[in-house]
């Protein structure tokens, strides 16, 4: 294989990848920020998935696919936050009866969509903007620089989630919710809000992550579609050690690995492929054994918070 | 003096259980006022109730002689009330400036502005003498400057009441003496300290006042200078006080444990040690004294099992030397612990009292066909209720969790189940903490018990007078190094003192 | 046999354990009613067929038993795993290598008979355990997230059992293994096969383990604390790595069964899947109890049955019962949850003085 010839497709397939992954491991960060670990992300991504699909066929807007998308996973994840915030439950078992319970609304409301008319079945893909100038750069101009609207807006937010953590005052009290809760309430932060609007934050950015599947890297909607990447996103969090440009970093990896399997499956048409596809859940392992440190991230992360103390 | 502060007829239940009843509370401008009252009295829950953690089930406050709201800690910071806590509430991964303007409410802009609070925390430190490494981690300062951010906070949001929660628990004299002289700048200016303690020379020394709270009642309010330590302790038992005393004993047989110059972590000042050698009899209680953070909970950690020295040898309770460090083979050796925290580390808080009482002995013949093939239930609870009824442990069933006891009676099912077991060793870390007088005399009286029947006992402990009451010799461990040993009857307290301050 | 005598708090706590599964249950049918409803399809007509096309019958019962087989392995998986305090995710994954190590063996060494059957429940069990055991050692050795690293393994499961029936034993180029021989399946009673009956003796089997030895006692301590169990002497490590070792052990058997006891005894697309989610639910609502666990696993398979009959009966998508399998579980976790809190703890202590007193004065 003449792999500076397919590196290129690679790289490509590496942003496209990274995107989706890049979204819900954000959302996910302000969620362990605020010491809460979701590991209901794979549900939230099939929602965002399916409804960003929908209506972005319904109405022919794929932008108001997205939002409502979004909105949609807000709404899930404040099952999810009612759940461990306001009753304490177990951060986990909540997460995991997400994972089951949101799938299941989405592959319903999926039946019901195609079942009502067929046509459903296949929606739109939001368009590629090239950058004039930029996109024309040897390697990595394609890649970086003829991607989706969506694609360019995720990237932005990067840097600005990391002023945010670093900069602003609120980004600082929000720090202090995953590390000492108990502290930054006597300090007169109100904790739980905090918590709240990270299960929001969380919520919509998971969904867009899952929308961005259906409408800018395939135009359809799978049961499955999400494959595993909402738990790769936990990785993600852990192995961009809680900041948004680890996370950038980790994602773009990710994305690499996956366009990697691509890659390899086109060439080699011949070979077992299903190997090929096992390359991207076998480098998340590798990369959590090289660089997942057991103490690492938020202190209070994953802790449940009881208000007034007995 | 103008009053700053009171509290009327302050009352919190939480269930049926009053924590405050019918509490009085007055302090005025400039003064240090005490709160006075043994573990449970009820002291914490009626400062959370006046810092706003706690709503109070009935009673008022009132500041500057208004009434006021407090409904949570933002309120309280905005009426000028502040707390230090006992165990600090800082942000570890943070710096000493972000802990200190975090959550700080009275900025327009929405960014941090580091060099205006940088400046403004300065002329503080600078005005009460608060020396702060504002740009160093929270989780690399030491103990004292860790205080003093906390000192720092309440500070900074111009509180003119501060509450100092068990502040010199954690602090070497020196520091102690620091600690007063920021106290008097602060009372110069005309702010108000309330200082909980039950350290009675220090409340003598520092206070201008002192309300002894009983049973979450308040008792009394007496100026200091009009009364005594004698006085004082009465009125936080309830009856006259006095002191239960020990007879030492000098064992100069046995050695049932010996530690041979061992180290571990010994470039790490606090938690590790270094050199550290020490022998203890069978028949006595070896105590070990020190400002807590100082190599105790390495050293409590070695000799029960659960680290290994990095040099020097251990030589246990058959005079041979440890090659195997696991609190398993510490147990079949003879080992008995009372660790220093009953839940994290003593009781599994979710099984039952019976499960935790036979919690090592599964396996036997006692309770188990087949070596633990099946277990006999109706012994199990047998034995269990045996136990209980010996030690008194108060409950309602022996099948009820370990986590729905007080810590008192949490503390007696450690005591029954390691005690039963006739160990040849007994560590115990810091045993009574938490507890109230009537069961710390119960576990002082348990451990006296099993020396007088020719146990080793290692006493673990940051409570000064504990250690001056039970031990027949006594060590002082500081920055990991035993400074020397001394005897426990009339111990040299003003040596020990010093050793204690790694003089 | 001695009383029990419990705190009036404490015994209402037991009474609402037992009936947060059963109330969320019945919530999570009528919320499914209500979507029905919504539909403009009957819900009583959906779930009467439902309860007909599950256990209408004896044929539909044994059906319905078949379903739920597999269920009980992971749900199992998951119950064991979990009592250690280890989040093992991967029961899929352990299931489906179960079924690859057994085709594997049978069909890669030729043999048949019942000598091959042993054969091949021995492979499923070593194989499921070693896919529990590599998440394992990750955990132990380098504190990884066992969550993450049994979800990934789940993935290559997958495509490894994609390779054992496209590639390896595939059935004449078809994308599924060829059949296990006659003689090598497991042999059928009162129209299924013995693997059920080897499920809920396995279920009976691990609660006495839990509850009743002292392995199981040390399990269940290291799940609840696992520094106080240190402190005191456990092998907290090992306990740990056997917990991983035996509920992949578990799920892997289910797996072999599965290939071993029910049509089409091969290996193809979507063999195993959702069974592993599908356990870890079982084991959260029968709250990590193994009798439950059978129970609740039933109930699934009813469900599950009951569901293709109600689709063709009123039309509702079988989705929904994926559904009302998520709502009982979001009603189980919010249920146990509020029962812990501290102010309905407080009420219930109150609850229950009341109507004790009441039925004293009565």
């Amino acid at each position: 294989m003449d792999f500076m010839a397919t590196l290129p497709t690679i790289l490509k397939a590496m942003t496209m990848g990274a995107v989706p992954l890049l979204l819900t491991s954000l959302g996910e960060l302000f969620s362990e920020r605020a010491g809460l670990v979701n590991i209901g992300l794979e549900g939230i991504m099939a929602i965002g998935a399916f409804v960003g699909f929908a209506v972005g066929k319904f109405t022919g807007n794929l932008w108001l696919g997205l939002l409502v998308g979004m909105s949609a996973g807000v709404l899930i994840n404040m099952l999810y936050a009612f759940c461990t915030v306001s009753l304490c439950a177990d951060q986990v078992v909540t997460g995991m009866a997400i994972n089951i319970l949101a799938p299941a609304i989405a592959l319903f409301g999926y039946n019901l969509f195609v079942g009502s008319n067929s046509a459903n079945a296949t929606g739109s893909q939001m368009a590629s903007i090239a950058i004039p100038g930029l996109s024309s750069i040897p390697l990595i101009g394609n890649a970086f620089f003829d991607q989706t609207l969506l694609a360019y807006l995720t990237f932005i937010l990067v840097p600005l989630v990391s002023y945010f953590f670093k900069h602003f005052r609120s980004g600082l009290s929000f720090r202090s919710v995953g590390e000492n809760p108990h502290a930054a309430e006597t300090l007169g932060i109100d904790v739980v809000r905090i918590k709240y609007i990270a299960c929001i934050v969380c919520g919509a950015l998971a969904a867009a992550g899952g929308a961005f599947l259906t409408i800018c890297y395939t135009p359809i909607y799978t049961d499955g579609i999400v494959m595993g990447r909402g738990f790769i996103a936990l990785a993600t969090v852990i192995f961009g050690r809680w900041s948004a440009v680890g996370i950038l970093g980790a994602s773009l990896l990710f994305g690499f690995f996956d366009g990697l399997n691509v890659a390899l499956q086109a060439q080699f048409q011949a070979a077992p492929v299903m190997f090929f596809k096992m390359i991207p859940y076998i480098f998340t392992i590798i990369a959590l054994i090289f660089f997942g440190s057991r103490h690492a991230g938020p202190k209070a992360n994953g802790q449940p918070y009881y208000r007034e103390q007995r | 003096m103008a009053e700053l502060l009171r509290m009327e007829n302050i009352s919190k239940c939480f269930g049926s259980f009053y924590a405050n009843r019918d509490i009085n509370l007055e302090v005025e401008e400039g003064e240090v006022h005490t709160l006075l009252g043994e573990n449970g009295a009820g002291k914490s829950t009626l400062m959370n109730v006046l810092i706003g953690l706690y709503q109070p089930t009935e009673g008022k406050i009132f500041m500057h002689g208004k009434e006021v709201q407090i409904t949570s800690p933002g309120v309280a910071v905005q009426h000028g009330i502040g707390m230090v806590h006992q165990h600090f509430m800082l942000i570890d991964d943070m710096t000493g400036l972000e802990n200190i303007i975090l959550g700080d409410k009275r900025h327009s802009s929405p960014l941090l502005q580091e060099a205006d609070d940088h400046a403004k925390i300065k002329e503080l430190m600078d005005r009460y003498g608060l020396g702060i490494d504002l740009n160093e981690r929270v989780a690399d300062m030491s103990i004292g400057m860790q205080q003093r951010v906390e000192i720092m906070k309440v500070l900074f949001r111009g509180a003119d009441l501060l509450v100092l929660d068990e502040p010199t628990a954690v602090l070497t004299d020196l520091e102690v003496e620091g600690l007063f002289d920021i106290m008097h700048s602060l009372t110069d200016e005309g702010k108000s300290l309330i200082f909980i303690s039950h350290k009675m020379r220090e409340v003598m020394k520092i206070s201008d006042r002192v309300t002894v709270l009983r049973r979450g009642k308040s008792v009394e309010t007496v100026r200091v200078s009009d009364t005594t330590e004698q006085e004082l302790a009465d009125l936080m038992i309830g009856q006259k006080f006095t002191e239960n005393t020990y007879q030492k004993v000098e064992a100069a047989e046995k050695v049932a444990f010996e530690l041979k110059d061992v180290s571990y972590h010994s470039s790490i000042k606090h938690g590790g040690l270094k050199d550290v050698s020490l022998a203890i009899h069978k028949g006595e209680i070896f105590g070990v004294a020190g400002i807590d953070g100082n190599g105790q909970t390495p050293l409590a950690e070695l000799v029960t099992g659960l680290i290994k020295p990095e040099s020097g040898e251990v030589i246990g309770p058959d005079g041979s030397k440890i090659a195997l460090f696991s609190p398993s083979s510490f147990i079949d050796a003879g080992l008995g612990n009372i660790p220093e925290d009953r839940n994290k580390m003593g009781l599994v808080g979710d099984m039952t009292v019976a499960e935790n009482l036979i919690l090592k002995q599964t396996k036997s013949d006692r309770f188990s066909f087949g070596h633990g093939a099946w277990l006999k239930m109706g012994a199990i609870e047998k034995y269990a209720n045996r136990l209980k009824d010996e030690n008194d442990i108060r409950c309602t069933s022996v099948r009820q969790t370990a986590r729905s006891l007080s810590g008192g009676n949490q503390q007696k099912v450690i005591l029954a189940r390691e005690l039963d077991a006739h160990p040849k060793l007994l560590v115990a870390v810091y045993p009574t903490r938490g507890l109230d007088i009537g069961a710390t005399e119960f576990v002082h009286n348990q451990i006296v018990a099993q020396r007088d029947a020719g146990c080793a006992i290692l006493l673990i402990s940051a409570d000064f007078d504990e250690v001056l009451k039970l031990s027949d010799r006594i060590a002082v461990l500081f920055e990991g190094q035993i400074m020397g040993v001394y005897p426990g009857a009339n111990p040299p307290i003003k040596e020990i003192s010093l050793a204690m301050a790694g003089k | 046999m001695a009383k029990k005598v419990l705190s009036m708090e404490e015994k209402n706590e037991r009474r609402f354990m037992v009936l947060t599964p059963v109330i969320s249950v019945l919530l999570a049918l009528i919320v499914g009613a209500i979507i029905i409803g919504c539909l403009g399809k009957n819900p009583l007509v959906g779930y009467s067929a439902m309860l007909e096309g599950s256990l209408g019958s004896m044929a539909k019962i044994s059906k319905t038993l078949e379903r739920a087989c597999p269920l009980v392995f992971t749900g199992l998986c998951a119950v064991f795993a979990y009592k250690c305090g280890v989040f093992n995710l991967g029961g899929e994954g352990q299931f489906i290598m179960g079924g690859c190590a057994t085709a594997a063996v049978i069909l890669g060494l030729g043999v048949d008979g019942p000598g091959a059957l042993a054969l091949g429940l021995l492979a499923g069990i070593v194989a499921g355990a070693i896919w529990g055991l590599l998440p394992g050692i990750m955990k132990i050795a380098r504190g990884l997230n066992e969550m993450i690293t049994t979800i990934m393994l789940n993935y290559v499961a997958m495509y490894f059992m994609e390779y054992i029936f496209k590639n390896a034993y595939s059935d004449q180029g078809l994308p599924k293994t060829i059949a296990i021989p006659q003689s090598a399946r497991l042999p059928q009673v009162l129209g299924t096969h013995v693997g059920v009956i080897i499920a809920i003796a396995l279920g009976i089997f691990i609660w006495y383990v839990i509850f009743r030895t002292s392995f199981g006692f040390k399990i269940r301590a290291v799940g609840m604390n696992p520094i106080a169990s240190r402190v005191n002497g456990f092998p907290v490590k090992r306990l740990v790595l056997l917990a991983f070792i035996i509920s992949g052990a578990i799920a892997g058997l289910g797996g072999a069964i599965e290939l071993l006891g029910k049509t089409p005894f091969r290996l193809a697309d979507g063999f195993g899947s959702g069974f592993g989610f599908d356990g870890v639910a079982i084991a959260l609502i029968a709250q990590l109890n193994p009798i439950g666990a059978i129970v609740v696993a039933l109930l699934f398979g009813v469900l599950s049955t009951g569901g293709t009959m109600m689709q063709s009966i009123i039309g509702v998508p079988t989705a929904i019962v994926d559904i009302i399998r998520g709502l009982i579980i979001i009603f189980a976790v919010a249920g146990m949850a509020s029962v812990r809190l501290p102010k309905i703890k407080a009420f219930l202590a109150t609850w229950g003085a009341r109507t004790n007193k009441a039925e004293a004065n009565a």
